[in-house]
């Protein structure tokens, strides 16, 4: 009995855990410095695992020191210790943004509800990223879930209401197909164990229709196209804070479970055909989205079509995998993009954000004029932009490019083109939304009301998140070496 | 034979409960065949062979699920309306969709069972030969503490989590729960204070014996927080209870003093044991009762508030 | 046919009235009581696999399945209040129809 790996590991689920218990007790109005300080020692936590991961490789902890099958794995490669860093990095942000925002006045409410839940949403993030265990997974979606779904009701209007009863009746669909898939695959293997039922799984009919309940599930947990209804409408009308996380963390944890499991559990069942089928709903995810975002006259569901989009580009992994000399560039293409894509839209949401708590609304139309009084969260949504539609010297960028040249290297011209042909689309509906915002106000129009005035910490955060972005494209050697920790087998 | 017709008879009833909760027509009968469903699907669980979770089933399945299922019929049925006003329904081909599309979900799931060879050995399995060393003697309260702690560990939080998320959304006190009671001045029948006389102290026994009896056969803080949840029901319906707005500090230490015991207790065993959630040498079922003393009230707590409504409860005794 | 045999078959009819209920009904509470429905095949479907094995009933299903349950209550109740909640804003007690 021994636990090996990094004690970060648990403490990556257990401190955000224990902070929302004691803001919970103390209440947030007696303890308002209480979230700041769990959030720096959960991010203090995910550095120690990220420094593990990369010094030592794999991090596998042994909860209770019992090995799999009978206890449940915390495994931590590369691509989970990325996953970490980048949900510490948007957590880390979302607590510095929400401060100011929920207690200015007229959240006091709403400010008490949402420290707990956050935090707890962030304890079930990082458990869904290590847990390497079929059967944790599905309590720990569900425990993202259940934070989640109030996060878009907290302002209690009617379409936050119906968005949120839409979102949670699909949610507990996908949950409960996962759980169907989970007890098939415990039923053939008698394990829980993302690798060892890979290992004995093989490719029979049982594995097949596991596969494909919980796939569904997590397609639709992951809001890809045709199962991202719910996404809009849910991501739109939450207040800024909840927008980022729900879109920057929740829906790209889903994501991230088809990958991992596509590539850990059922890499026998990876067929070309599978794969094909799996990267065109990607593709489709980004032509669809990209095609709504353009149409919208409203800058947050603008911002949340750009997700749908977005959340397209790493299964086209699926497809790549397979092919050798495309797989390697694809695979750090792939994960990559989720980590550029969560901090460029977080970074995009939180300026919204602030430019809807400064005018009091969102409309495209009515954001003429506004550059020079909310310079700084304008340049900052620009930035965030700028990844979103891949151009250098950003991570998105990097990402499009290293996702592109593997599929051109292993001659898959198709999903080179939806890479390409999302990367236009993507400049179309940022490049209006910039216009809108840098074009000079109407002179024929009646005296606005002044925008009201941004605290310092909101102005700077989504600026600081984009401009992390730009870090990570202009030195992304670090970040590459650690995905090449524990990278799948199945590459190739 | 007569086992084969058991079985068929329960499968049967079953089946016709669940098509009936679908298919009637008044919305009522279907949440009554739903909680007649859920205690079948405990006689099922006994006859599998699975009498913790006949047990929970009862008790939090049929017993608590259907407590908030009238209470929010109640609530989207105004009094005085005719009738269920139900949405128009659905256009016939939507119908033959869903019926091919549950059809070949039905298919596809029977097809791969029926391919599904027992595999040779199991997570399970495992925990049967290693019983001896979780420190409890129960196959299932060592899964549930020591081989898979963190599943509970996260599994209270989901609950926890569903309070947090249901105060974001509540209604105002006089209308949530289970609805404003009648006059409560009012007389309420003669034997009702009596039998809660009985029944309190009674289910208080019942809930400490299904915790302490955990460890060794079926019980354990589940079914414990789930009886002491279904007295709070009870209370709250009778008006001993009452449903108030603010959480008092000692709410809030019994929503969240268990979870934060248990990981503190797991956090302790990095130090004190061989890892995170793990027990220190002879300490296992001690460790554990504890623990489970405190999961009961993090179980009864927030299911009882959840069933009232409100962010808690104020006793005002009669 | 195996005793546990007979029941997985049940869970996988169970599932399938499960989402065609919660297909074709467009009642809140009675979407609700289709999850549940669904809720309950996958549990029937995890205890009659634990049944199996020749000599011995695998616990871990049985834990999934208690773990489950309450799981299952947390989220039936966090639907419910939210059902109620929309209706006293809305008046409405289905979800419009879906749009794009």
């Amino acid at each position: 009995m021994a636990a090996g790996g990094a004690l970060s590991l648990p403490l990556a689920f257990l401190l955000p855990l224990l902070t929302a218990l004691v803001v919970f007790l103390l209440g947030a109005r007696r303890a308002p410095w209480l979230p700041g300080i769990g959030a720096l020692a959960t991010v203090a936590a995910v550095a120690d695992a990220v420094r593990h991961v990369a010094a030592h490789g794999p991090q596998a902890y042994h909860l209770g020191g019992w090995m799999p099958p009978l206890g449940v794995e915390l495994y931590a490669d590369g691509l989970a210790a990325l996953m970490l860093a980048m949900t510490a990095a948007v957590g880390l942000a979302v607590t510095a943004y929400a401060g100011p925002y929920l207690h200015d006045g007229h959240h006091h409410q709403e400010a008490e509800r949402f420290w707990p839940l956050w935090l707890v949403q962030w304890a079930a993030l990082n458990g869904t990223f290590l847990a390497a265990d079929l059967f944790n997974l599905y309590i720990m979606l569900e425990l993202v879930t259940l934070t989640a779904v109030p996060l878009v009701a907290i302002t209690g209007d009617r379409a936050s209401l119906g968005a949120a009863m839409r979102y949670l009746l699909l949610a507990l669909l996908a949950s409960l197909a996962y759980l169907l898939g989970v007890a098939l695959l415990y039923g053939g293997t008698g394990t829980l164990h993302l690798r060892q039922v890979g290992e004995l799984v093989g490719a029979g009919g049982p594995a097949a229709v596991a596969a494909a309940l919980i796939t569904a599930g997590l397609l639709l947990k992951g809001a890809i196209f045709p199962l991202h209804t719910w996404l809009v409408p849910a991501h739109s009308n939450a207040p800024a804070p909840a927008s980022a996380v729900l879109s920057a963390l929740v829906v790209q944890a889903g994501v991230y479970l088809v990958l991992r499991l596509w590539l850990w559990t059922f890499p026998a069942l990876l067929s070309p055909a599978v794969g094909w089928l799996l990267g065109g709903l990607g593709a489709a995810s980004v032509l669809y989205g990209s095609l709504q975002a353009l149409r919208q006259s409203r800058l947050k569901p603008v911002i949340a079509y750009s997700t749908v989009a977005q959340l397209g580009y790493p299964l086209l992994l699926l497809p790549l995998a397979a092919v050798p000399a495309a797989a390697a560039q694809a695979w750090q293409g792939a994960a990559y993009y989720i980590v550029a894509h969560g901090l460029a839209k977080a970074g995009a949401f939180l300026a919204a954000g602030n430019i809807r708590y400064s005018l009091g609304h969102d409309r495209l139309a009515g954001l003429r004029g506004i550059a020079p009084e909310l310079s700084v969260s304008v340049l900052a949504l620009g930035l965030a932009f700028v990844s979103l539609m891949g151009l250098p010297p950003t991570a998105g960028f990097l990402a499009k490019w290293q996702l592109l040249s593997g599929a051109l290297g292993g001659g898959q011209w198709p999903w080179a083109a939806v890479i390409v042909l999302g990367g236009l689309l993507a400049a179309g509906y940022g490049l209006r939304v910039l216009a809108m915002a840098l074009a000079a106000a109407p002179s024929d129009e009646p005296v606005r009301r002044p925008p009201q005035r941004l605290p310092r910490r909101m102005v700077a955060v989504p600026l600081l998140l984009a401009l992390a972005v730009y870090l990570l494209g202009v030195s992304a050697v670090p970040a590459l070496r650690l995905l090449e920790q524990g990278a799948p087998e199945a590459l190739g | 034979m007569i086992d084969r017709a058991f079985d068929l008879l329960l499968i049967g009833g079953m089946l016709g409960l669940a098509v009936q909760v679908v298919a009637s027509r008044a919305l009522f009968r279907s949440v009554v065949l739903f909680i007649a469903l859920g205690l079948l699907m405990a006689v099922v669980w006994a006859r599998l062979a699975a009498p913790d979770l006949a047990l929970a089933e009862a008790a939090i399945g049929a017993g608590l699920t259907g407590a908030l299922l009238l209470a929010a019929y109640r609530a989207l049925q105004p009094a005085g309306e005719a009738g269920d006003a139900e949405p128009a329904a659905l256009p016939r081909r939507w119908a033959l969709v869903a019926a091919v599309l549950s059809g070949a979900l039905v298919a596809a799931i029977g097809w791969a069972v029926l391919g599904l060879e027992p595999p040779a050995a199991s997570a399970g399995r495992e925990a049967l030969a290693r019983l001896g060393e979780s420190g409890v003697k129960s196959p299932i309260t060592a899964v549930l503490l020591s081989f898979r702690a963190v599943d509970t560990l996260a599994e209270v939080v989901v609950l926890f989590a569903a309070f947090l998320g249901a105060r974001v959304v509540a209604e105002p006190l006089g209308r949530a729960g289970p609805g404003p009671r009648p006059d409560p001045a009012g007389g309420e029948p003669v034997l009702m204070p009596l039998l809660l006389r009985v029944t309190v102290p009674m289910g208080v026994l019942v809930a400490g014996y299904l915790l302490w009896s955990g460890g060794h056969q079926p019980g354990g803080a589940f079914q414990a927080g789930a009886v002491l949840a279904a007295l709070g029901v009870l209370l709250r319906l009778t008006g001993r209870l009452q449903p108030v707005a603010e959480t008092s500090p000692a709410e809030r230490l019994a929503l969240v003093g268990g979870i934060v015991l248990f990981s503190a207790i797991g956090l302790a065993g990095a130090g004190m044991a061989s890892a995170v959630l793990a027990y220190p040498e002879g300490w296992a079922y001690t460790l554990i009762l504890l623990i489970e003393t405190g999961l009961t009230l993090a179980i009864a707590l927030p299911l009882t508030l959840l069933f009232s409504g409100s962010a808690g409860l104020r006793w005002r005794g009669r | 046919m195996t005793q546990a045999g007979l029941y997985t078959l049940a869970a996988s009819a169970l599932a399938g009235i499960g989402v065609y209920g919660l297909i074709v009904r467009r009642h809140l509470l009675r979407r609700i009581l289709a999850l549940n429905l669904l809720g309950n095949a996958v549990f029937l479907l995890l205890v009659a696999l634990a049944r199996r094995h020749p000599g011995y009933v695998d616990p871990v299903p049985h834990a999934m399945v208690l773990t489950g349950i309450v799981v299952a209550v947390s989220a039936t109740a966090l639907a419910l209040v939210l059902a109620r909640r929309y209706y006293a804003e809305t008046g409405l007690r289905h979800l419009p129809e879906d749009e794009g």
